[in-house]
């Protein structure tokens, strides 16, 4: 194998782990699907050193080390690149994708979102469903069926101006309670609580503190430890925002 | 026969948010439905583990351990990371009302000028059961990698 076709090879996968990482993947995945790339390319061996916003990796072939780091922004999760770059792993294992291929593949991934308009609707039903799962009555759910609705709507409009996430989550945290707070102020409903709970539950980060802990179980301590922060922080914020808005409305104190 | 209506009400309701948390993530249109299948499987038998007293991190641990295994399977057929559909699904069983409690029951013994007793037991108690069915839920989740694909990878 020539340098130049080391060298090429390496930016490819070094370019697969990267968008794992930046698309929140778990670690354990991110070191499995590059390993297995690199060989399925063609490598002796690939080594990588993961952290929470850097990666480090080195390619082996006859003898010849290669060593990149790569650094990286976080993106957000989406599952529909992470689930394109495993098909392109496995496609490559059986050898029907050869380094053109998967070269091709790659330029042409980007990140799709699904559009506001289906979005936002289905988290207010997602809210309503929680509060229904709850126990609340169908007045509840309905005010819960809003609140969320308004709060997406203000967190994607905030994430379109590339605010920084904690803000996002402590104003998107107040808006929504605010609104959940109409049972109280109109007595339609004989659980006004329970929107107040409901509708704050689009607010959990739910991925990053899944992949927290199947990193730490997993052996991957840094990177886990640095997801479990960042979920601490975000639920943080948004009871902020959330404690802010309860004590405009009254509810407590 | 009324348990049987419970469990199909509580499937239903807990597919929706499977669905709308899938789209937050970006799961392709495709695989929708499998999240949706999952979480409702997952959420429907914890209820009816819950509805013969069993404890509830007891029964959010089995429930995982089962979204685990089926999500295995549906990852096996559609070469796709186990994980894209098991977290969407996983998320009706968030423990938020718990955790809810817990940070407003937090807010107010700090806003006290004493520390009452019953707010303190409040907290504790909610804080508790959060830590606990959040552990059971992703350990549970990864029960199948850790006992069953030991050496090898799932796909």
């Amino acid at each position: 194998m020539y340098a130049d076709t080391q060298n090429d090879i390496t930016r490819q996968v070094v370019r697969v782990a990267q968008l794992l990482l930046a698309y929140g993947a778990e670690s354990e995945l991110i070191e499995e699907i590059s390993q297995r790339l690199g060989k399925a390319l063609g490598l002796e061996s690939v080594e990588l050193s993961i952290s929470s916003n850097s990666l480090v990796l080195t390619s082996l072939v006859h003898g010849r080390c290669v060593t990149t780091t790569r650094r990286l922004r976080e993106h957000g999760i989406n599952m529909t690149i992470v689930c394109e770059l495993q098909r392109i792993c496995v496609l490559t294992e059986k050898g029907l994708y050869g380094l053109y291929e998967v070269r091709k593949r790659l330029a042409r991934i980007e990140a799709k979102t699904y559009p506001a308009k289906y979005l936002i609707p289905m988290i207010g039903l997602s809210c309503a469903s929680f509060c229904h799962l709850f126990g609340g009555d169908w007045q509840a759910d309905v005010i819960t069926f809003f609140a969320s609705a308004i709060g997406m709507a203000v967190r994607l409009y905030i994430a379109k101006r590339h605010f920084n996430l904690l803000i996002n989550f402590a104003v998107t945290a107040f808006v929504t309670n605010l609104v959940a707070q109409f049972g109280y102020i109109y007595p339609v409903t004989a659980t006004p609580q329970l929107p107040m709970v409901a509708s704050v539950l689009m607010l959990v980060p739910g991925f990053p503190m899944i992949n927290a802990i199947s990193d730490m179980v997993k052996g991957h301590m840094n990177v886990g430890i640095s997801r479990w922060g960042l979920a601490t922080l975000l639920t943080v914020s948004s009871v902020i925002g959330i404690t802010i808005a309860m004590q405009l409305g009254g509810r407590f104190l | 026969m009324e348990l049987l209506w419970i469990l199909i009400d509580d499937a239903f309701f807990a597919a929706i948010p499977a669905v709308g948390f899938a789209m937050v993530f970006n799961v392709p249109v495709r695989f929708l439905k499998y999240c949706a299948i999952a979480g409702a499987i997952g959420h429907s038998f914890r209820r009816f583990l819950l509805h013969f007293d069993f404890p509830i991190e007891w029964a959010t641990f089995a429930a995982a351990a089962l979204i685990g295994i089926i999500t295995i399977s549906f990852a096996k057929r559609h070469l796709a990371p186990p994980l894209m559909y098991a977290v969407a699904a996983i998320i009706p069983m968030i423990p938020g009302s718990y955790a809810f409690n817990t940070v407003i029951g937090l807010v107010q013994l700090s806003a006290q000028s004493e520390v009452s007793a019953e707010l303190t037991a409040f907290v504790i108690t909610n804080g508790l059961k959060t830590v606990f069915i959040l552990g059971a839920l992703s350990v549970g989740l990864a029960m199948p990698s850790l006992l069953y694909y030991r050496t090898r990878p799932v796909i």
